[in-house]
């Protein structure tokens, strides 16, 4: 058996991980008392009503007096067949609510995953090939910085010095400029630049440690003895092996920060993206919100991981598909 | 065929500026390759044998370390090349075989593909398919069996025994004048180990190459060497044919070193004490704290002069000057049985 079969096990499984996941959200929600329901049955004892004959009303019109199992199964069908409820505080399907988000966090997140991903392991494989020179402890100190700094304390300063004192882009982002044009690649550059400091930090040290690990193998000096150039070498035979270790390293970095920091960075500069959405929904208790935009999340999360997998596959043949 | 020969290094030194000072690898040492021959350095673990062979073509990572003296390849000087022009002759006119066949292949790639990379590195116009078909030819050639269908294999398919394999027909893929051999042998087990060897010769004799095989397994040595170069410390103790290091070993080191030799009087507790620190030697010979025969003068002044004792033997041991006895350190050699003899080959 071979790759093939090993990837189509590995998608089997990530599908049966979100079904668990949607299934254990589905109990969490279904075992928590439902807002509408308790906001009826108050409404109906400060009225002087029944609040008993309010609840069963209420139950009714939102089918809560179905079996478990029916409720379940259409709760399910509904998870798969993109129909997440109604948002009550965006007054829209949540899943229009959520791609509306999508639309502004894909704009930052792509440019940043892509420098992210670019920039990291070309700086870390550098700074090994010239360890110990003055770029590699230069690339070392924006490392740590970018490490250290929070994203959201890094983007208020660079917010005041930029759109306040220098007034180079605007403070609040604007929704209203084209995707591609110069303005919007004025307000989105500050955002970038911050998840970037904030992402390449670690990239930069674990594939510098490990190129250099790399830098002083065997093979490495069989490759030189064979005549081959020193970019060559790093290019082809450093960076291929440092990859393996990287992109476990890589894709849970950048996942948490895509769900962690970029909330904070889309509340600071203003962008109504994934995480503003999460976290505005969450204020206002708008449940079906956010039960999608944490399904989203989830989706994503998943996908990187099945994506880490089957990298890895590609990247280090010594990795068996049979026992896994 | 000029009578000059292939290689011919002089006052070959390597240092390696470390955190504790600057160690002195490879101090100054003297040797030639003839044409087609087999030459062996050999020495215990730490004595510079390994830093020597792969000062040749630079391949020690500079910095940390330096490489001076006179390396003259085939009649051209080749210290003096720049970098680029070195990568010519690396793997191309002279190739590299090393100790651990297990890490020297990149795990990433199929060993096709590096092959092929050899191949392309000094023939650029070359093209996949036909590098390929080269590749295939020369697997065939180390005896890989079924060839082509293991072309895309990779490494960590291959027993250790194959990946040498592998390495030594990547290391012909340019037909090298001179193939330096890194301890090929000494991470395989012994009945692999004598089908490398042999291949070894077989190949020499179709390709005609020269051989610098590095080693410290005397016995490979009265296999494959017509002439010895016995290192100690970064320095030469003795050169000759292989009959004369075996038949008449003139330094107490060369001829410690053939007492720990199975059956022989030393095979069990090998010679006591240990190689002097490469940053920081002793004056004089580099063996004396270790010499059973050291007198006064062997811990004065430089590493001895060398003695010549026949057009190819020569020896750096004080012994040998004028006025000392060399009788004193050729003391007979006592098998384990209690025979006596003069030589370790002696029947």
């Amino acid at each position: 058996m071979g790759m093939e079969w090993y990837i189509v096990r590995r998608v089997a499984w990530a599908a049966i991980v979100t079904f668990i996941i949607v299934t254990i959200t589905w109990g969490l929600m279904t075992a928590a008392p439902n807002p509408q329901v308790q906001q009826a049955v108050t409404q109906a004892a400060m009225d002087g009503e029944n609040p008993a004959e309010a609840e069963e009303r209420m139950e009714a019109q939102l089918q809560l007096d179905r079996p478990l199992h029916v409720r379940f199964m259409d709760y399910v069908v509904g998870v798969y067949t993109l129909e997440w409820g109604w948002s009550n505080t965006r007054n829209q399907p949540v899943t229009a609510a959520l791609v509306s988000a999508l639309y502004y966090t894909v704009q930052y997140s792509v440019p940043w995953t892509i420098l992210t991903v670019l920039i990291g392991p070309i700086v870390g494989v550098y700074s090994a090939a010239n360890q110990y020179s003055w770029r590699d402890h230069a690339a070392t100190g924006v490392a740590f910085f970018g490490y250290a700094i929070p994203n959201f304390f890094f983007g208020i300063i660079l917010l005041l010095i930029f759109g306040v004192q220098l007034e180079w882009i605007p403070i609040v982002y604007q929704t209203g400029v084209p995707v591609f044009s110069v303005q919007n690649v004025i307000q989105l550059t500050i955002p970038i630049f911050v998840l970037v400091t904030g992402s390449i930090g670690a990239i930069m040290r674990v594939s510098r440690n490990e190129a250099a690990e790399y830098a002083n193998a065997d093979f490495v000096k069989t490759a030189k003895a064979k005549g081959v150039s020193t970019y060559r070498i790093y290019a082809r035979h450093v960076i291929r092996p440092t990859m393996v270790p990287l992109s476990t390293t890589m894709v849970g970095y950048l996942l948490a920060i895509f769900t962690g920091s970029s909330l904070l960075v889309e509340v600071v500069f203003g962008i109504p993206g994934l995480g503003r959405t999460l976290y505005d929904a969450v204020v206002a208790q708008d449940t079906n919100l956010v039960l999608g935009s944490t399904l989203f999340f989830t989706f994503v999360a998943t996908i990187g991981n099945l994506l880490q997998d089957l990298v890895y596959t590609v990247l280090d043949p010594r990795i068996s598909f049979e026992d896994r | 065929m000029t009578d000059e020969p292939l290689l011919s290094v002089e006052g070959l030194t390597t240092e390696f500026d470390t955190d504790n000072g600057v160690l002195t690898a490879v101090d100054g040492i003297d040797f030639e390759i003839p044409r087609g021959e087999t030459v062996c350095l050999v020495g215990e673990s730490g004595s510079g044998k390994t830093v020597a062979s792969e000062s040749i073509t630079r391949i020690v990572p500079t910095p940390p370390g330096e490489v001076t003296g006179s390396v003259r390849f085939d009649g051209q000087e080749i210290t003096s090349l720049s970098e680029s022009e070195l990568r010519e002759i690396r793997g191309g006119r002279i190739a590299h075989v090393f100790q651990n066949p297990q890490d020297a292949l990149n795990h990433c790639y199929t060993v096709g593909w590096q092959i092929v990379e050899a191949v392309q590195t000094h023939e650029p116009d070359t093209s996949e398919e036909e590098a390929r078909e080269r590749a295939i030819e020369l697997l065939n050639d180390v005896g890989v069996a079924n060839a082509a269908a293991r072309l895309d294999d990779y490494p960590h398919e291959f027993s250790g025994g194959q990946k040498q394999r592998v390495m030594i027909a990547m290391a012909l893929v340019t037909n090298p004048d001179l193939l330096i051999a890194d301890e090929p042998t000494t991470a395989l087990d012994v009945t692999v180990q004598a089908q490398i060897l042999n291949l070894l010769e077989e190949l020499q004799e179709e390709y005609s190459m020269s051989i610098l095989f590095v080693t410290h397994d005397l016995g490979v040595v009265a296999q494959i060497a017509d002439h010895v170069v016995v290192m100690y410390a970064g320095k030469v103790m003795e050169r000759g044919t292989v009959e004369e290091i075996f038949d008449d070993p003139s330094h107490p080191y060369t001829r410690a070193l053939l007492e720990c030799l199975p059956g022989q009087a030393r095979s069990a507790e090998g010679i006591p004490g240990t190689l002097p620190s490469p940053i920081d030697p002793p004056d004089g010979c580099r063996f004396a704290p270790r010499c059973d025969y050291a007198v006064e003068e062997c811990t004065a002044g430089d590493q001895p002069p060398e003695e010549p004792l026949t057009d190819t033997h020569a020896v750096s041991c004080v012994h040998y000057q004028q006025g000392y006895d060399p009788s004193t350190v050729k003391t007979e050699f006592t098998q384990e049985d209690g025979t006596v003899t003069g030589g370790v080959s002696g029947d």
